[in-house]
This record gives C-alpha cells, structure tokens and sequence, in this order.
C-alpha cells in the first residue's frame, strides 16, 4: 500500500462531443503521483489542465485510458461508486471558494464530514477548529462566508478539502481570483498542511513563483505533457 | 430518498437561512389549505342548514300501504250476482289505504341498527269546527313521544304541551290558532270523512316556522286519529328516522325486498335537493382543485428559484462526493417541511375564522337567535387538507429537485 502511488494515469485522452463536433483535448496521458507529492501542473490557457484535473478528481470520465485510485481503477466504477470515492479519499479546491453561505466558517469546513454522517462530524470538528486557527481564522469560526475577504475564504476552502482526510487533494488555480499577497499565504498555507499531514496535492497555477516550489513540475501543451 | 444526517440538516439550514422564500411558500400553502377547510366547512354547513330544512320534520323513510295491482273485471267479487255489462258501473265497497298489521312488524323495525326513530301514524283530511266556522285542517293521529323525535314539536311550544298529550287532546300550530282566535283549553270539535265526530281541548299550541305545520296541521294522539277515520287499530303509515339520511334511500330500497310495503325515502321525494347539493359541491370542488394547482405552481416556481440561485453550491457538493439522490432529497425534504409548516400555520387559523364565524347569530324563526352558518369542523376534512397540502409540496419540490440533482459539478466549475 505505502509504494501504490495515490494516483495513477495510463495513456488517458480526452475528447469534448458536441453533437458532431469532436473537440480533442488531452492526449495518452501517462504519470503516477506518489503519497506525499506536492505536484504543479502549468501550461497555456485551453492546454486541457482543468480538463485534467476533473479526470483526475472523478469528475469526468477518460475517452481513452485509465485511472487508477490507490490502484483502484475508476473506469470500473459506477456513478455512486465514484461519488464515494471522492468523499472518502478526494479533496477539491477551486478557484472560486464555492463556500455555503448559510453555513459558518466551521460548517463549512466540516461539510465534506456532514455527507459521512454526524458522528464523523463531531469527531472531526476539534481538528478543524484546531487548523482553521493555524490560518489565522479563529476569530472567523462562526462569521459567515460572505463576512471574510477573498483571500480568507479560500483559506476556508484550503481547509475543507483536508475535512475528510483526503489521500489526494486537487487545487485548480486556487490563487487565481487571489491578489498576489493573498494568493502567497494561501499557497504557503497548502505547502504547509502538505508537509505536516503528508497529504497528496495535485494543484494547477498560472503562476510560476508557486510552480517551481512544488515538488514536482508537470507541463502541458496542447494536450500533451512536455 | 435519502434521509440522513447530511440532507436533512441542510434542507433545514436552506429554510431558514432563506426565510423570506420560506414564509412566501409556508404562506402560499397556508392559504391553501385555509380556503380548502374554510369553504368546505361553511358549504358543507350551508349544505346541512338545506337538508335539514327538508328533512327537519319530516320522515327519512316512510312506509305505506302496499299499492294494490289492478284486477280484472272477471276477478271482482260478484255484488249482484247477474251478468255485468260492458259501460256499467259497479258501487264497490271502498278499500281504505290502511296498515292493519303494523304491530308485527314494528319490532323488527326498532331492531335495525340504521334506523333510530319508528312513529307508526294516522292521518287524513278532517273538518274543524269553531263556534260557527269550519275549515278543512290536516289531523295526524301519532304517539306523541315517538313523532316528537320526527318533528320537533315539543320544543317549539309556545304554550302547553305535546309530549304528555293524552286523549281528547289537540295541538295545533300558532297562525292556525291565532286565525281562528283560539287559546289554550279552548274545544274544538272534529268531523272524520267517514262522518264520525270527535270533540277535543286544545292542550299546546307551537310555532315550527315551518307554514304547512303551523297553518293546516293538527296532532292528536294515535287513538284518536284512529276512531276519527274509523280505521279501528290500522295506522295509515309509518315514519322512519335513519342514523345517516344520506342513506335513506339505500335503506328504503333494502326494506323493500324484505316488507310488504311501499317504501318512500326522502331523497327520492326531493330528487332536486340532492341535485343542487351536487352541483354546489362540484363548483366548490373546481375552485378548490384550481386553487391548489396554482398552489402547486408557485410553491414550483419558487423552489426553481431557490435551487437556480445554489446551482455553485449544488456543484460544489456533488464534487465533495454528494449523490444526486442526497441533492434531491434535500429539496423534497424542503417542500415537503414547507407544506407541514404551511397546514401548521393554515389549519389553525382556518378553525379560528370558523370559529369567528360559528358565533355570528341573526334572528331565526319564532324571534329566537340562531347561529348564521353551521359550522360542523370535520378532523376527516383537516386531515384531507393537509394531506393534499403535503402532496402537493412534495410534488412541486420533486422538479425542482430532480434538476438540482442532475447538475454537473464540472460545468459549474468551469464558471458556466
Ligand atoms: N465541454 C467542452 N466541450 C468542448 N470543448 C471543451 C469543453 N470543455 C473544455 N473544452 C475545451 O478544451 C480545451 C481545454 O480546456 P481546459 O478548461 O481544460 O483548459 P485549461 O488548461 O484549464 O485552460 P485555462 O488555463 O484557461 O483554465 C479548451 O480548448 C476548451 O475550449
Ligand atoms: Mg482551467
């Protein structure tokens, strides 16, 4: 188990239909990401990272090639069945927070471990209090969403995907909406909880500062990686 | 469905974080479920207010002596003993219309759970005669206790009494009285068809509001009516109350095979009572049922509202791993909470404006007050609000919901 890599991509493609308009995006993608990795993925705009890291997260299926979850392979699971994978070993960071607004900061933070029931929740809650105040948010606790600045919710949304102790946690430009102050804090924060928890993180940016602090530096174009 | 922890904390949290949503919808269905209670309570009290008009003093059922079959001329017993001709008239004894054995069958009547009243009576045309009047009245000889259960009588004596009447005694309705200037122990003597003749005292004199009972009518009792018609220990009909008037009919038409009478409902007597009560609960039923389409309708559109406004959140959920199931739980959930909450709020507030209503009085007749509308609230009917409410809600809430648990995470990702 410790040497199955969390993520596994053998020769992936994929293609857009749109009714007949065939739109090829990614081509025979093949990488493994091992347990611990802080990876970069960067390229031009429309070079298919978003489209990647939806493949990656579960989110979309592979037109070609498989992926494999702690060597599970996703192409054989059903809709729930990947569903629950991605509640039970994915975490997600978007460029938009996508907080809840009728839920606090600590709600929010704890949504992922709601969907596992109350008892998860109420185990989880001491430990997500505990890193909410580690980013500077434990006067935030109970503010809603829309009381924080940019920066600061997705500091929340850096937290929620650790929620529900995910073995690999996909950022797809989570500085991106960010002024550069606030983007660096967040991308400290992420390297950061990486490195202490040993989490897996997979994370898109446009920003080559970040990229070359990552682990590993993965470049798309046009679909192919360099 | 998916009931668990998950949807149901947040489809209470989406209720009350968006309260004004919440009570416009909990509003809509309120008012629903008030008209449906409200309208069908002070209709279905009109709707009694008119039968009891109809059948307030009247038998449900009444029995009457088996109509005879015609006969042949050849059948005819022979009154003259020669040959009858074509075009002659023969002087046939008159055959009463009369019951003569309606004490046996009188216990079997009492027997049947349905029915609650049995008053076996005499009745028939006699002339009233008052100093040096006369006027043709309607008699009903009756057991006074039995057909006060008919009629009513003995609450609405103005004086005297109709219970205790006892032999060579009337009652007999205020205007009758008044127009022939009599009081209380006043005699009056009666002359049969028949010619027999009968003096009486006048023991009660009532006012029913009703102008057939207190104009033509006079009681006496059973024995009395009897040898004024000389039918001699014959009644002319039996009068029959039903638990349930409604099935007065289906009563009469089951007693018809089992007794050798003619056997009359009330119903059947005022085909166009129940007529206009069907038509009056149909144009009632349409508005209703319009009522709770459009209810339906708006709780729909703002439960589209809602989940357009939170297709972000929606996604962003069924990307941390949420099923399409739970998403579409939570809105059900959602209007299924908003319509209990809706008859919470609508139910009690119906009963109050019925209750308001209940306590409006206007004079009714003989000056006494009466309330304006029955009001009878049926628990059947609050249960059917409600039930009809709660679908309704869940139904509406089901579009909704199934969309929001079709949305695709990547797209509202992508920022589309
Ligand atoms: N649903 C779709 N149907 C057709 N083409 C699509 C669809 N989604 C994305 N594409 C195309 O696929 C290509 C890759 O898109 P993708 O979003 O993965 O790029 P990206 O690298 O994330 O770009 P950006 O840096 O701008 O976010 C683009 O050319 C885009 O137009
Ligand atoms: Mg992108």
């Amino acid at each position: 188990m410790a040497d199955t890599p969390v993520i596994e991509l053998r020769g992936v493609g994929k293609t857009y239909y749109n009714g007949d308009i065939a739109t090829p995006v990614l081509f025979d993608m093949s990488f493994e990401v091992g347990r611990g990795e802080f990876v970069a993925i960067v390229g031009g705009s429309g070079s298919g990272k978003t489209t990647l890291l939806n493949l990656m997260g579960l989110l979309d299926r592979p037109s070609m090639g498989e992926i494999l979850v702690d060597g599970r392979n996703a192409g054989t699971l059903d809709e729930p069945g990947r569903a629950s994978v991605r509640r039970d070993r994915l975490g997600f960071i978007f460029q938009f927070h996508y907080l809840l607004p009728e839920f606090t900061v600590i709600e929010n933070a704890l949504m992922p471990c709601r969907m596992k029931g109350r008892r998860f929740q109420e185990e989880q809650e001491p430990r997500m209090r505990a890193l909410l105040e580690k980013v500077g948010l434990g006067e935030k606790l109970d503010s809603r969403p829309a009381q924080l600045s940019g920066g600061q919710q997705q500091r929340v949304a850096v937290v929620r995907s650790l929620a529900n102790d995910p073995a690999l946690v996909l950022a797809d430009e989570p500085t991106g909406n960010l002024d550069t102050r606030s983007g660096r804090v967040v991308f400290d924060l992420m390297r950061s909880l990486s490195r202490e928890s040993g989490t897996t993180f997979v994370m898109v940016t446009h920003d080559d500062n970040f990229a070359l602090e990552a682990d590993r530096l993965i470049r798309i174009r046009d679909g192919r990686i360099e | 469905m998916k009931l668990n922890f998950f949807t149901l904390s947040v489809a209470l949290r989406h209720l009350r974080y968006g309260v004004g949503q919440s009570l416009l919808t909990i509003g809509v269905i309120a008012i629903s479920v008030l008209l449906i209670i409200y309208l069908r309570t002070v209709i279905g009290g009109t709707q009694i207010r008119i039968v009891d008009s109809v059948t307030g003093s009247i038998p449900h059922i009444v029995l009457e002596p088996a109509e005879r079959t015609p006969i042949g001329a050849w059948q005819l017993p022979d009154p003259t003993g020669r040959t009858l001709y074509i075009g002659e008239t023969v002087n046939l004894p008159r055959a009463q219309d009369k019951i003569d054995d309606w004490r046996q069958w009188l216990p079997a009547l009492e027997r049947d759970p349905e029915v609650t009243v049995v008053s076996p009576v005499v009745s028939g045309n006699v002339f009233m005669f008052r100093g040096a009047r006369r006027e043709s009245v309607r008699m009903s000889g009756v057991i006074a206790e039995r057909h006060d259960r008919i009629v009513n009588i003995e609450e609405k004596l103005v004086e005297g009494r109709f219970l205790q009447m006892t032999t060579g005694e009337v009652a007999l309705g205020a205007t009758l009285a008044a127009e022939f200037g009599i009081r209380m122990r006043d005699k009056l003597r009666l002359l049969g068809p028949e010619g027999r003749s009968l003096s009486v005292t006048v023991a009660g004199i009532y006012e029913t509001g009703s102008g057939a009972l207190d104009d033509g009518q006079i009681f006496l009792t059973l024995r009395d009516g009897q040898s004024l018609l000389e039918l001699g220990s014959a009644v002319s009909s039996v009068g029959l109350r039903v638990r349930d008037l409604y099935q007065a009919e289906a009563i009469a038409e089951s007693m018809t095979t089992r007794l050798p009478f003619k056997i009359r409902s009330w119903i059947a007597d005022n085909p166009n009572v129940f007529r206009t009560l069907d038509a009056q609960d149909q144009t009632i039923n349409m508005v209703l049922i319009s009522t709770i389409i459009a209810a339906g309708f708006g709780i729909a559109s703002i439960l589209v509202m809602s989940v357009t406004g939170k297709y972000r959140e929606i996604g962003i959920l069924k990307a941390m791993g949420a099923t399409p199931g739970e998403i579409q739980t939570i809105f059900v959930v959602e209007g299924f909470l908003l319509a209990v909450l809706g008859c919470m709020v609508g139910i009690p507030v119906g009963i109050g404006l019925l209750e308001a209503l209940s306590t409006v009085r206007v004079p009714g007749p003989g000056g006494r007050m009466t309330e304006l509308f029955v009001i009878q609230i049926d628990p059947w009917l609050l249960l059917g609000a409600s039930a009809v409410a709660v679908t309704v809600g869940v139904i509406a809430a089901f579009f909704p919901a199934r969309r929001a648990g079709s949305v695709d995470p990547m797209q509202v990702i992508r920022g589309s």
